[in-house]
């Protein structure tokens, strides 16, 4: 394997050192892959790739219908020149007036289950070649554990194939390909923040499907917050009246479409209601969730009513979110309002409780309400500084405060999700992609059993200033920085210079972003989501 | 904008009757949040919903539709009214179903033809019953383009019912006639300074349905590179930026197939001889010289040769009657720092300028033998305008004064005035695009006439594939608004539209079109959390 990196390294300091005179030809260099693969090896052939090319599958998992939506999805990238599938020119093609080196794509799959959980088996292998001694038919093969694994494989194949403006024709340059690949972490995330700004569900199918692209496997969905409640909640059907107009509401079936949308991609998606801080919005439905009408946030620890309010949100919550990951927030909390209203503090007093002790003990509940609904809670880091002891064990930490929280977290035994917000935050404008890249969440973290606790990272794309109109862009690139930072090995993300092992490949991601119609940023400019500073090249921006 | 309202509060007082005779209209028409607004609107105040499987019907019509135009137009207004919420209200248990249940959509276009053509009619006349004569809604148009919009504005009619969780239509029964102000309701696009991938040209295609734009103006080719395949000279592409930042011909051809089948013209643009350096990577014959590369080398007959295999080549899978042969900010001195082409401008008696006419004129007959109406940039017509042929389009960019000058001399002229109508002047606020009038000065309704519209323009220096979107939107949806609805229904004030105007950006944002805010002025990203409709 390191030689083959080794390999690559080397051809990518040649490539840097000629394309400094002129532009990527994908003729004559590699396919630039993102994430880089675990493992894998490329000759010198070129392969052209039939517009007709037919699915094969095999194994358990083969008949799924996941595969064949993602099949089709694909061919939809690779195929989206005029003269592509279904054109007139590959019908008179088809009618083998023209040979095609790869006519067959074969995915194997193992398993038949489709459950889709953290840790699932998402390793695969892609085996390109043409028809040898070994196969009548010239073809691509993905072989995988589950379906999921396949999808990874599927994009991977996607980023083999070029357009050849030449013979127009789609080709795989640097054939035969063995590719054997797997992620380093299973839990690799990408936030989005519909309480500050209401996505609409086409936006968050379009976030969805470019983090398919990255091979992200989590959305969380941080849904409400203390700007808005948009989401529909059967049990307590005013809640949504804290959405910010008739017009910026989710119903329960588009939370579940979102949820299925998001599956057909390989991708779960996590929850978070934000409790007790983040949630003023809960009162506009129901006031008595304030402490007061003039204090309105945290939550009103006092009351059972708050209680069963979030018992009933999380019991219809369930019924969306299969994932096994629940975020209940816990960041943030300011506890004045409880100081400042009568009640509030004569419940303290009652119960001889500081305001940190009822902080506790609201996290705590609610927790436990979690659990009662079979999910396993992730809380933010706040909840671990101030009472890590008390926290079910199960909890995931999720870090974005202090850098060595993860260390911390993990040293106590609890799982931690890495989302420093000096590098991971996307709505942090002024962090270069470099610096995203760099980021290590292993960071001090030496024992291979505690690292294991460390189970993978989130880049953050909080709302204040991020809507429909410039989400995506501040998304892309740099969340794709540290997609390869959690997919990759960390040998192939840490070793070497990075401007010439990363940023061309990164380049060619962007363009292959856009090209795909999403609007992913320049790569090269300081601040995050800028216009391109003048004319130019795509790859060279 | 400031300094322009103390101006116009000077003139307020004039119109201070008029308004207070219309204001309850008015406020009427802005609660309708159609955009841009119809020439005449009449509705009650009843509600229907859609039907599960609401249907195109076509009984009567005698447009066959074989081209499937109006079917994939009818199927797209449905997937876009039914994009924003999963419909999951169950149609036969709903109490008020029944008499106010929305059948179908019954088409009527009384030609039978499908050709694009410019000029032609674009009304419609949209019906949607009230629950007393339920069963469908009716649209009927001259032509299955009229029809086109008739569909647009149904889909800014539907709204989602968060009860029922059905699409709904509100403020039944509608009568809406409908007809564009002006033909020519442009945009333009520059793939030379950056490429635009292929998806995001269809993207930008869709969003112009949505605001009943009609012509895609394809500035193709600049100075920087030179993207497209031509098969006559199949070096010019040597041009582009790289080797997959490219369209093939086929490519072009599918992306006005594309606009075609949405009602939108495709007007190609190659901008000689001034911005065409991209031209010589493949053949630097083109070029004065190495070291002097622009503008095109007027002395050569293989410059027009060129030419000639471009709009042949164009003349294949461009059909709109007008290709845009450019003519702007021609810089002729290298011309004459070339000492063979000060040579061949001695020979020939002619001075930088008139080489810069016998150029422009040239191309123009070259266009015009393969059957093309011209437009060329202001510049050709402020330097030679008497010599520009007959059949020349000016496009206006420069001056202000320009309009009125063009149409007295009897050319036609469009209009994209850069202070208001440049989308990237990204400081350049909405305002100013609704307020831009094209007949400003033009009085006489022969001058009028000649007229055919505006142009938003999207010049791409600072855009690519990851700005594009919300650069154009929604400030180009308030100059649609200018071109498509009668001048009397038009607000004197932009301000008096804003919330109609942020109804449909929220719109675009809902269909996936990534609109930017209103509120901060020209291209802007939000400041703050907050509502769309806000902000």
């Amino acid at each position: 394997m390191s030689t083959n990196l080794l390999r690559l390294i080397l051809l990518f300091i040649t490539l840097s050192i000629t394309s400094s005179l002129s532009t990527p030809s994908p003729a004559d260099s590699p396919p630039y892959l993102w994430p880089l693969p675990a493992e894998f090896s490329f000759g010198n052939e070129t392969l052209s790739v039939d517009p007709t090319v037919t699915l094969i599958v095999a194994g358990n998992g083969g008949g799924s219908l996941i595969i064949r939506a993602a099949f089709d999805r694909y061919m939809g990238i690779i195929f989206k020149h005029a003269s592509g599938r279904g054109s007139l020119l590959s019908r008179i093609r088809f009618l083998k007036m023209v040979e095609y080196d790869i006519t067959s794509l074969k995915i194997v799959v193992h398993s038949d289950s489709e459950e889709l959980q953290l840790g699932v088996d998402e390793s695969y292998t892609l085996m390109v070649s043409k028809k040898n001694e070994q196969s009548i038919v010239g073809a691509a093969t993905i072989e995988a554990n589950t379906v999921y694994g396949a999808l990874r494989g599927l994009e991977t194949f996607s980023q083999l194939c070029a357009f050849d403006y030449i013979t127009k024709s789609v080709q795989i340059y640097k054939a035969p390909w063995y590719i054997q690949d797997k992620p380093r972490f299973g839990y690799r995330g990408l936030l989005i923040d519909t309480s500050r700004h209401y996505l609409p569900i086409d936006v968050i199918k379009q976030i969805i499907e470019s983090m398919s692209f990255a091979k992200l496997n989590v959305l969380h969905w941080h849904i409400v917050d203390e700007q808005s409640f948009p989401l529909e909640t059967p049990t307590y059907p005013n809640l949504w009246k804290g959405a910010y107009s008739r017009w910026e509401r989710y119903t329960v079936e588009d939370a579940s479409e979102i949820v299925r949308f998001a599956k057909m991609r390989g991708i779960n998606v996590m929850a978070e209601v934000d409790v007790p801080g983040h949630a003023e919005s809960w009162g506009t439905g129901y006031p008595d969730l304030w402490p007061s009408l003039s204090c309105r946030e945290p939550l009103d620890v006092t009351k059972n009513f708050t209680f069963d309010v979030i018992s009933g949100i999380l019991a219809d919550m369930r019924k969306i979110f299969p994932f096994e990951l629940f975020h209940l927030g816990g960041d943030e909390v300011n506890t004045d309002c409880w100081k400042n209203t009568t009640h509030v503090k004569e419940w303290l007093q009652g119960r001889n409780f500081t305001t940190k002790d009822a902080y506790k003990y609201f996290v705590l509940r609610a927790q436990q309400i979690a659990i009662s609904k079979n999910w396993t809670p992730v809380n933010w880091e706040e909840t671990f500084s101030s009472f890590g002891k008390d926290l079910d064990p199960r909890t995931v930490i999720q870090n974005w405060l202090v850098s060595d929280i993860c260390q911390k977290a993990v040293a106590k035994g609890f799982r931690c999700i890495f989302s420093n917000q000096g590098y991971w935050y996307l709505d942090h404008l002024d962090v270069p992609w470099e610096e995203v890249y760099n980021t290590e969440p292993l960071n001090g973290i030496e024992d291979p059993s505690l690292q294991k606790l460390v189970i993978g990272g989130e880049v953050c794309m909080w709302g204040e200033t991020a809507d429909t109109s410039v989400v995506l862009q501040t998304i892309w690139p740099r969340a794709a920085a540290a997609a390869e930072r959690m997919w990759s090995t960390r040998e192939a993300v840490s070793k070497g210079n990075i401007t010439l092992t990363a940023l061309p490949r990164l380049h060619y991601f962007r363009c292959l972003l856009n090209n795909r119609g999403v609007p992913a940023a320049p790569v090269d400019n300081f601040y995050a989501r800028r216009p391109p500073l003048g004319p130019g090249s795509c790859y060279a921006q | 904008m400031r300094g322009r309202g103390a101006k116009i509060a000077g003139v307020l007082p004039l119109f201070m009757l008029f308004i207070a005779g219309t204001i309850s209209a008015f406020e009427d028409i802005e609660r309708l949040r159609i955009w841009p607004l119809p020439a005449q609107v009449s509705h009650g105040g009843r509600r229907m919903y859609l039907s599960g499987d609401f249907k195109l019907v076509t009984e009567g019509t005698k447009y066959g539709d074989t081209s499937g135009i109006l079917k994939e137009g009818f199927d797209r207004m449905l997937s876009i009214v039914r994009l924003s919420h999963v419909i999951s209200g169950d149609w036969n248990s709903s109490g008020s179903g029944g008499s106010a249940l929305l059948q179908g959509l019954h088409v009527i276009i009384s030609s039978s033809t499908d050709e694009l053509e410019y000029g032609a009619d674009e009304s419609y006349k949209l019906v949607v019953p009230s629950p007393e004569k339920p069963s469908y809604a009716q649209l009927e148009a001259k032509s299955v383009y009229g029809a086109l919009h008739g569909l647009q504005t149904f889909s800014q009619l539907c709204h989602f019912n968060l009860k029922k969780k059905v699409i709904e239509i509100l403020m039944t029964p509608w009568n809406i006639t409908d007809q564009p102000r002006f033909s020519y309701r442009g945009l333009l696009i520059d793939t030379s300074r950056h490429y635009l991938p292929l998806p995001v040209i269809k993207n930008v295609i869709d969003s112009m349905t949505y605001a009943k734009l009609n012509v895609l103006h394809w500035h193709i080719v600049d100075t920087q590179s030179f993207p497209l395949e031509i098969p006559s000279y199949p070096k010019l592409w040597n041009g582009a930026y790289s080797s997959s930042q490219r369209y093939t011909f086929e490519d072009a051809a599918e992306i006005v197939n594309y606009a075609q089948r949405r009602g939108i013209h495709v007007l190609a643009e190659i901008d000689v001889p001034g911005h065409a350096l991209s031209w010589g990577k493949g053949y630097p014959a083109l070029w004065p010289s190495k070291n002097c590369q622009e503008p095109l080398d007027v002395s050569n007959d293989f410059t027009f040769k060129v030419i000639d295999g471009i709009l042949s080549d164009f003349s294949k899978i461009f059909k709109f009657k007008f290709v845009h042969l450019g003519g702007d900010e021609v810089n002729t001195t290298c011309w004459s720092a070339t000492p063979r082409i000060a040579q061949w401008l001695k020979k020939h008696r002619m001075s930088e300028g008139e080489a810069y006419q016998y150029f422009v004129l040239r191309a123009q007959k070259i266009a015009l033998s393969h059957g093309y109406e011209i437009i060329n940039w202001e510049e050709t017509f402020i330097n030679f305008g008497s010599k520009l042929n007959s059949k020349t389009v000016v496009h206006n960019w420069l001056n202000t004064g320009l309009v009125e000058n063009v149409t007295a001399s009897g050319l036609r002229c469009i209009v994209s005035n850069q202070e208001n109508w440049y989308l990237d002047h990204i400081d350049a606020p909405w305002q100013g695009f609704y307020a831009n009038e094209p007949l400003k000065n033009i009085t006489d309704k022969k001058q009028q006439s000649l007229v055919l519209g505006g142009e938003v323009c999207m010049w791409g220096e600072h855009i690519d594939a990851s700005d594009i979107e919300q650069t154009i939107w929604p400030r180009a949806a308030a100059a649609a608004e200018r071109l498509w609805t009668p001048y009397a229904k038009l607000a004197k004030n932009p301000n008096k539209v804003t919330t109609r105007l942020a109804h449909f950006r929220c719109l675009l944002n809902r269909r996936g079109v990534a609109a930017a805010p209103l509120v901060g002025g020209g291209r802007v990203v939000p400041l703050e959390p907050g509502s769309c409709l806000a902000q």
